[in-house]
């Protein structure tokens, strides 16, 4: 889908309803940069909402000053919708009230603006009968979850009264701006992700009562082989709040026909309304399958519920065999597996892969929908016909008949194929036709997976791969463990900087699909090289990373990083010497390198300084660039956005934010063409540094740091030499230092720090907890 | 006793409402701006003819910035002083503008003009305490520590040196909020208070004062400077933008230009010590002055003692046998807050005001000074 070229851009939008939802909806509104109208019947109620959301973890502002773009307002004056050119409905269930909420909207609307509703549960037929016929064609529902800065699925639901050109101009808004992945939804109760996620975690709590198997390993059984977040089911009834499942089931229970399956799940367990009633909402409450009790000597432990007797034990993190099993074989073995776990793991996956299978063609246009909605609705990794294929539509099919179920025509259809294979290096679907079909990208999104079917990688080798993406662009991936860079890595970044041009080759992209860009440089060599005291070896990969991102910098066409998700250290040092950057928005970046006893060693805290030194932001003379630069890596800042990375100058001005994550390959291609045709490689720069006196005012803050508790003695010590580092060393202000003369600094102070047992132990900890030491 | 032969008066005192650095009112104005309409509000006030004043002495603790080049000079362009009033701008830190009004008074002794505007100025969200390019003598840290010493970790070292405990420190703060909240309602703040037009609308009053403060809520406090000391942001005045100016004239030129004078000038000293414990030093300060005054403590009406810190307000008192009744009876920094140069002007200003209402014969003005000085003025009230 492109952006309509005739369709008139979504400027202004208004929010009816400053509940969580409404108000969240809001601030992802304003993230994408539209100015908001934020409504509601309580006077002060959307102010106050915005002020709770800028307290709110996870943050719903992509930045704090994005607040300022939501304008509060209540419903006695509806004139602030007159110029909106979208109103989004997300207001109390019930059908009256919306009824009555759209008289008193419509008639502010102006020509051409869209009314959409957020429910979750009514009928878009419903919900129009409430709409005069003039205004049904620029109605219909626009699905956000919880949180919708998070959460990528955006259900719609259309109909055939709606003005195909007003759908599309919302569509197109919610794919571009907000990042939405659009999944289209036949108008049926819940939709497609409730409809099914309801059903399976109603059905993971029932029989886990009925067959007595505790909380833990029900999570433990259903959450990694299932590919299902750790939380698991009863994890995440927590998360969202026990409190909403009761009236989620009534929803659905009047809702859905009496045959619908649902129905046989029966009522919610007497616990479950027990636990609300004492206030175990969940982690808004005084906790709920799970809580955190606090010993009186403060100790914190993590309890759960026995679902019996309604008692807290200690948790004790289970490892079933059933799920074990998964792990050699894959989650059929889970679902074979004779244990009472592996029981349960077959009647809760078994009854919810069949339901999926018996609604989809009712809920859906095709089983991906069905897949994309789980994925992105509640974080499965695998949707439910990607789970089949998994476990073979055969096997499943006569699984069933050995247990007297019914199998739903769909799997009877599949007769043993698979819902997706490859043909011709396009990925196709299985219809409801029962023939298979490609599945389309949305225009303007280019697949690496799909291109990584097509061809094979210009070079690769156990840690990296460079693939051709077209136009003359190419793209160097890492597949390394978590992203993390080493010295394969880096070799086929030369391999590409030697060998691309020569290949005729007008630009690279660094892109990858994993879930972080980078964690960072692989610090167990620089543990092992430490401890058998190989300086010089240190000193070479230090050498040989700086050098390698340099030659980024001044190579022969440009690079531009494409990061999303995590790009900490290393992965944050790289794309400083990217020539561009396209980021996503959710990219969480920062030199980080002080928690494992360092400062960033192949170019950070040179590139840093060089992007303050040129700001001209910042307040003259030589200290400013340097007391920012030593802020940032000394405190280990990571950006919790794109748009935070660019206060903190890893973004630049002119560096690229892109909304939706599926579009960051083609726009980072984009830039890279667009670059290639007036690049200019990177020109060093000579900077004016403090030196000793800078120094020594940075050792005045430590102190002062050290004083107050905030840092520990080993912070004082990697802090003291990043300030030496970035205060130019030995240097006179009103001599120059140059960007090699900073790496040398950088190198001899990682040599400094390896030196000393605190540094080694924060590397130690830091690989086998994965957490920072404070030492 | 050391009598000025030239009487000296401090005819009229203003100031700025003063807001809470980086989240106050006045964060986004430029410190000259805040100065310049104080300025004119002096002028106002006091009914001075301008084209009479012979120079604008300002003081601020980091003049660079928008409060750099020479701030006491352009803020004359931008208050529309006449371009023959002169400008200079002084810096002792903290004592910035209390010594304007002491440069005032030597220059008018020597017969160089008769009325000077004495002001200050300091902007603590806009130019950083430490300036934008802090480059400390390396070698000078090294060997002195305490040259370079953050206020904070004086005040700890104030508070062990003269055992001033936590709980007397939460009680002095206390105090000094209540008399500023009870000061603020009872509008004896109000005629000080010049508003301020700023980009986002009027600022009319102060921004510091937390008048809901609790003895609970500051004993819950954790310390600010010192994970095992006593001083806690409740007890030390907070980082403040505003900024303060008061005229001072000949006695003579006072009566000439039909101008109401507060209080006079009787005398005023400067003193040195350890720059680790700088709170300390009103002590030596304000006993020069009180011997130059030729009194004694005991003679004292009106108090003004700047509150950098409880403790170091807690030592001065004890060491100097200060009766605390009559000290910062309309609330100290602590409360008000503490723009730096713009404090000097403020208390010796405030304590020429309360001489003048309450109709005592004696007041002390005193502060610390980063570094390890401490700085006093004696006035006498206007019979």
């Amino acid at each position: 889908m492109s952006i309509l070229e005739n369709t008139p851009p979504i400027e202004r939008v208004c929010v009816v309803g400053a509940g969580v939802m409404g108000a969240s909806i809001a601030a992802h509104l304003a993230n994408a940069g539209v100015q908001v109208v934020l409504l509601d019947v309580i006077e002060g109620a959307a102010a106050s909402a915005i002020q709770k959301m800028l307290k709110t973890q996870p943050a719903p502002f992509m930045h704090p000053k994005f607040a300022k773009r939501i304008t509060p307002g209540t419903m006695d004056d509806l004139s602030s919708i007159d110029d909106c050119d979208w109103i989004i409905e997300a207001i109390i269930e019930r059908l009256d009230v919306k009824h009555q909420l759209y008289a008193q909207i419509t008639p502010h609307m102006k020509p051409g603006a869209v009314l959409s509703s957020n429910t979750s549960t009514l009928p878009l037929k419903s919900l129009m009968e409430g709409l005069s016929p003039e205004h049904r064609p620029y109605f219909m529902i626009t699905h956000f979850f919880n949180p919708p800065r998070y959460m990528r699925l955006l259900e719609t639901v259309i109909s055939e009264h709606t003005d195909p050109d007003a759908a599309n101009r919302i569509i197109e808004f919610c794919d571009h701006r907000l990042g939405k992945s659009i999944v289209p939804c036949h108008d049926t109760p819940g939709f497609i992700a409730n409809r099914i996620g309801t059903f399976w975690l109603h059905c993971a709590v029932t029989e886990a009562v009925k067959q007595g198997i505790d909380v833990e390993v029900a999570d433990a059984v259903l959450s990694r082989p299932c590919g299902v977040p750790k939380t698991g089911v009863f994890g995440l009834l927590d998360l969202v709040g026990l409190d909403l499942m009761p009236h989620i089931l009534d929803s659905f229970s009047t809702a859905l026909d009496l045959n619908d399956a649902f129905h046989s799940l029966g009522p919610a367990p007497e616990l479950l309304n027990k636990m609300i009633d004492d206030g175990y909402t969940g982690r808004k409450g005084k906790g709920g399958f799970y809580r955190l009790n606090i010993l009186e000597d403060g100790t914190k432990v993590k309890e759960v519920i026995n679902l019996t007797t309604g008692e807290y034990a200690p948790a004790k993190r289970p490892s079933p065999d059933a799920a074990k099993a998964a792990k050699k074989s894959g989650l059929k073995e889970t679902l074979r597996h004779k244990s009472a776990e592996g029981q349960y793991a077959w009647s809760v996956m078994s009854q919810t892969l069949r339901y999926a299978a018996s609604l989809a063609s009712e809920i859906s246009d095709d089983v991906d929908a069905v897949d994309r909605a789980m994925r992105l609705g509640y974080n499965w990794r695998w949707g439910p016909f990607q789970l089949l294929d998994k476990i073979g539509t055969g096997w499943f099919a006569r699984k069933l008949k050995s247990k007297n179920m019914n199998v739903p025509e769909l799997i009877t259809q599949a007769s043993g194929r698979k819902f997706y294979k490859v043909r011709s290096g396009v990925m196709s679907i299985l219809g409801y036709d029962g023939t298979y079909s490609h599945i389309h990208r949305p225009k303007g999104v280019i697949s690496l997976e799909d291109i990584k079917r097509q061809k094979a990688p210009l070079a690769h080798n156990i840690s990296a791969s460079v693939w051709d993406i077209g136009d003359g662009i190419a793209c160097l991936e890492f597949h390394s463990k978590m992203n993390s860079f080493n010295p394969f890595v880096l070799s086929m970044i030369n391999w590409s900087h030697g060998e691309l041009p020569r290949r005729g080759f007008k630009g690279l992209v660094i892109y990858n699909d994993g879930t972080n860009f980078s964690v960072g440089a692989n610090i167990a060599m620089l543990l092992i090289t430490s401890k058998l005291r190989l300086w010089t070896v240190i000193r070479w990969i230090l050498r040989y990373g700086q050098n390698t991102f340099g030659k980024m910098q001044s190579g022969p066409f440009p690079v531009v990083g494409a990061p999303h998700g995590m790009a900490l250290g290393g992965g944050c040092e790289i794309l400083l010497h990217c020539n561009a950057i396209e980021a996503h928005a959710e990219t969480y970046t920062g030199l980080i390198e002080a928690g494992v006893g360092i400062v960033p060693g192949w170019g950070g805290c040179k590139e840093l300084l060089r992007r303050w030194t040129l700001s001209k932001k910042r307040p003259g003379g030589p200290m400013p660039p340097v007391m920012k630069a030593f802020e940032s890596i000394a405190m280990a800042q990571v950006s919790k956005s794109a748009f935070e990375a660019k206060d903190m100058l890893v973004l630049r001005p002119r560096d690229g934010v892109v909304m939706n994550r599926d579009r960051l390959l083609a726009q980072a291609k984009k830039r890279a063409l667009e670059m290639s045709k007036d690049y200019h490689p990177h020109e060093p720069i000579e900077m004016h540094l403090p030196g000793p006196s800078g120094k020594t005012a940075l050792s005045l803050a430590v102190k002062d740091f050290l004083n107050k508790g905030v840092a520990t003695p080993h912070d004082g010590t990697i802090a003291t030499q990043l300030a030496w580092v970035l205060s130019g060393g030995e240097t006179d202000h009103l001599s120059t230092v140059s960007e090699q003369g900073v790496l040398k600094l950088e190198r001899d102070a990682i040599i400094t720090l390896a030196k000393t047992p605190e540094t080694r132990a924060r590397v130690a900890h830091m690989l086998k907890t994965g957490k920072p030491l404070r030492n | 006793m050391t009598s000025p032969q030239i009487p000296i008066v401090i005819s009229g005192y203003v100031r700025s409402p003063f807001t809470l650095a980086h989240k106050g009112d006045l964060a986004h104005t430029r410190p000259d701006d805040i100065a310049a309409q104080v300025i004119r509000g002096l002028i106002r006030q006091s009914h001075t003819d301008p084209a009479l004043i012979e120079d604008l002495i300002m003081g601020c603790a980091f003049p660079e910035g928008e409060q750099g080049f020479n701030v006491a000079r352009l803020v004359g362009f931008l208050a529309d002083l006449p371009l023959k009033v002169a400008g200079v701008t002084v810096n002792r830190f903290c004592g910035s503008s209390m010594q304007a009004i002491h440069m005032a008074a030597g220059a008018m002794q020597m017969g160089a003009g008769e009325a000077y505007i004495c002001a200050g100025v300091e902007s603590m969200s806009r130019i950083p305490m430490t300036g934008f390019n802090p480059m400390p003598h390396p070698q000078l840290a090294e060997d002195m520590p305490g040259s370079y010493m953050g206020m904070g970790e004086t005040a700890e070292n104030v508070a062990k040196k003269y055992k001033i405990s936590r709980a007397d420190q939460d009680a002095f703060a206390l105090t000094s909020q209540t008399k500023a909240a009870q000061a603020q309602s009872e509008g004896r703040l109000a005629q000080e208070i010049v508003s301020i037009q700023t980009a986002d609308g009027v600022v009319e009053s102060d921004g510091c004062i937390r008048p809901e403060t609790t003895a609970e809520a500051l004993a819950g406090l954790k310390p600010a400077f010192d994970q095992n000391g006593t001083v806690t942001a409740g007890t030390a005045s907070p980082l403040t933008d505003g900024a303060s100016a008061t005229l001072v004239t000949t006695e003579a030129f006072a009566e000439r230009q039909g101008l109401k004078p507060l209080a006079y000038v009787r005398s005023f000293a400067v003193s040195g010590c350890q720059p680790e414990i700088m709170g300390i030093g009103p002590v030596r300060s304000s006993q020069k002055a009180l011997e130059r005054a030729g009194i004694g403590i005991e003679d004292l009406d009106v108090i003004e003692l700047n509150e950098a810190f409880a403790a170091q307000s807690l030592a001065s008192i004890r060491d100097l046998k200060l009766n605390p009744e009559l000290i910062n009876i309309d609330g100290g920094a602590i409360a008000l807050g503490h723009p730096l140069g713009a404090t000097g002007a403020r208390i010796t200003g405030k304590a020429a005001e309360i001489l003048h209402r309450q109709g005592g014969k004696w007041a002390l003005a005193t502060q610390c000074i980063g570094g390890g000085q401490g700085i006093a003025t004696v006035l006498e009230g206007v019979s």
